[in-house]
């Protein structure tokens, strides 16, 4: 099935969109048009890391949030009150989230569907809560100030090209560890449950322990994407930081590209992304923003709930002959299929 | 102790009103398995509008229920027949969770752009008004809003016992095959379901616009208290609900008295995760909740 030319296509358009990405900033006409490339990034690695849980366990949580404002809150408050290296403090932070993410996990994983994502936006909003009250070590709703990880001669501009570097590393190893888990037992697991998972179970899958991995790994990286996002910003509101619309934006861009392909979240945070960005400088921040925004999140779950990568996969399958005789089927197409 | 009775007995005022609330959310889920995250945003848009009629007209906003209960039954019958009921079965209820949460969306920036952020209070010349309550001072609107709340829940109740209509609905949420194959019309039971359950949203909204200050994302603090009465009631289970909401309720106001409002709030959450670890299903759900 799998030919010569495929192969040679898919290494090419990876090479490219390496290249793309590295020599992003060396064509960026100005500074601004690079923070910009940095915030899409950044909502890249967050929707990445979201579809670690959503994309394979089919778990949508709408609070992930949560994580990235841990993760930004962690680095910031190490570097501050324990005088830790940034970098270190980055992958600390991580490292805390994704302990965090166990208790949290094991609470939320027991329920499915409707409940679990209940409990996912619950938990931003408590956090909310206690990062605003708790002012003697958060900074509560004045907000905290992250210390510059680079030297204060690394001028603004400078600063956008390594940050989006970072990001981009970051990016490169979570696809990689998506791509890897996809081939995996361990993947092929995590599927089993998103179609169905009590037959899953039956087969001898250990969905507790699976899903709850799959959630951690999703909290670290999330977390790091949280972290990495505040060393650049420089600055974290709770308001901001533990938003259900930061958490609904990872879920929108994520359905919109595609939770089963490697790249959906991505090519989704550029769509959603340019957008978000494209409006906020043609209107101002005004309210008909969450307006678009909940359209476009109502057309998508309607019309387009696999996303876009699917789609336009499956137009170019029908232009091509002869499909193979097993092909990886959803237990809703099957169904769909029984009852034609 | 009188400060504890006091907060007894706004605890369960509160409670009331929760308890309503709740009910819609219960109805949601019993005819599709909906979880409507949209619900509190139709509250807080009941209670704009409630606001936007005391202002213009200047009577009771308690007579804008005439035009908002109709309409909000009209509308919760739209979402259900052109949004909820074009969902995939397979994954209706995480799909249905994002598609409700988008209505949200819309609703508080269309607020947001019609009436601004600027937050609002519906001008009542009884507003002070204070009553003498077994020993403790209420103030006259909260006793009002929660004569409301359970005057309706008391007429739901009715609605769902005693007509054909209730018994069809009750049928729809038990078993929804079953109910079809004995001649019930489900896709129109389900409609009336929702705009049954939006109509709760819009007394509840008055109700709010009564005593408190609105604002257009006000419906983000009603949701994380609600869907934390489902929960803890039992998805579905409409009594567990009314139960959860004064348990709750009164829980959450005894707390301010040693923790202040603000962490109060999270005995909510705190609620909802032992919930979760001790009983996943709810402390009244059935079998129906063990399932979501």
């Amino acid at each position: 099935m799998r030919s010569g030319s495929e192969t040679f296509v898919k290494a090419a358009g990876l090479v490219g969109l390496a290249g793309l990405v590295v020599a992003f900033p060396g064509l960026a006409s100005d500074p601004f048009v690079l923070s910009v490339g940095v915030v899409i990034i950044s909502y890249a690695v967050l929707a990445t890391a979201w579809n670690f849980v959503g994309g394979f366990t089919g778990y949508i949580s709408l609070g992930h949030a949560a994580y990235s404002g841990l993760g930004g809150y962690a680095t910031g408050l190490l570097i501050l009150r324990a005088d830790v290296n940034p970098w270190v403090a980055l992958l600390l932070g991580g490292l805390v989230v994704a302990v965090l993410a166990v208790p949290v996990g094991i609470a939320a994983l027991r329920v499915r569907g409707a409940s679990f994502v209940i409990v996912s936006i619950a938990l931003v909003l408590v956090l909310l809560l206690v990062f605003q009250s708790w002012e003697s070590v958060t900074g509560g709703s004045d907000g905290l100030r992250v210390p510059r990880p680079f030297d204060a001669d690394v001028l603004r501009p400078e600063q956008h090209q390594r940050f989006f570097h970072l990001h981009a590393v970051l990016l490169a190893v979570m696809l990689l560890c998506w791509w890897v888990i996809d081939r995996s037992r361990f993947g092929m697991g995590l599927k089993a449950i998103r179609e169905d998972e009590d037959k899953a179970r039956s087969l001898g899958v250990p969905t507790v322990r699976y899903k709850l991995a799959a959630f951690v790994v999703s909290a670290f990286f999330t977390a790091l994407g949280g972290g990495l996002y505040a060393l650049w910003f420089g600055f974290l509101d709770p308001i901001f930081q533990f938003s259900i619309l930061v958490g609904s934006n990872m879920v929108l861009m994520s359905l919109l590209g595609g939770v089963r392909s490697l790249f959906g979240p991505l090519v989704g945070a550029v769509v959603v992304g340019y957008a978000t960005e494209f409006f906020k400088a043609q209107y101002g921040d005004t309210q008909m923003h969450l307006v678009a925004m909940g359209v476009l999140l109502a057309v998508v779950v309607l019309f387009l709930p696999d996303g876009i990568i699917p789609a336009v996969r499956g137009l170019l399958a029908r232009l091509r002959p002869g499909q193979a005789s097993i092909r990886e089927v959803t237990q809703e197409e099957l169904a769909a299929e029984v009852r034609r | 102790m009188s400060l504890v009775f006091q907060s007894l007995v706004l605890g369960v005022l509160m409670g009331g009103l929760y308890a309503l609330l709740a009910a819609g959310l219960t109805l949601y889920f019993g005819v599709m398995r909906v979880v409507m995250i949209a619900h509190s945003a139709f509250l807080v848009l009941a209670a704009y509008l409630a606001w936007t009629f005391t202002v213009h007209t200047g009577l009771d906003p308690m007579l804008s229920l005439l035009v908002t209960v109709p309409l909000f039954f009209a509308l919760g019958v739209a979402v259900q027949r052109l949004l909820v009921a074009r969902l995939r079965p397979a994954t209706l209820t995480m799909m249905s969770v994002l598609l409700t949460f988008a209505v949200a969306l819309v609703v508080e920036g269309l607020l947001g752009f019609v009436f601004s952020g600027t937050h609002r209070r519906i001008p009542l010349s009884y507003s002070g008004a204070r009553l003498e309550l077994f020993g403790a001072s209420v103030a006259l609107v909260k006793l009002i809003a929660f004569g409301l709340a359970v005057v309706t829940l008391a007429g739901l109740h009715v609605l769902l016992k005693v007509t054909r209509f209730g018994q069809a609905l009750r049928a729809t949420m038990q078993h929804r095959e079953a109910a079809r194959l004995l001649g019930v019309d489900t896709d129109r039971v389900a409609g009336f379901g929702f705009g049954l359950g939006l109509a709760t949203a819009a007394v509840g909204g008055t109700a709010l616009a009564l005593d408190s200050t609105i604002y257009p994302s006000l419906h983000w603090h009603w949701i994380g208290p609600l869907m934390a009465i489902i929960v803890v009631g039992g998805l579905g289970s409409v009594a567990g609900a009314a139960v959860a909401a004064l348990v709750l309720g009164v829980g959450q106001n005894l707390l301010q008295l040693p923790l202040g409002t603000t962490w109060a709030q999270t005995f909510f959450y705190a609620a909802l995760f032992l919930t979760l670890i001790l009983r996943p299903q709810g402390f009244f759900g059935g079998r129906l909740a063990q399932r979501f």
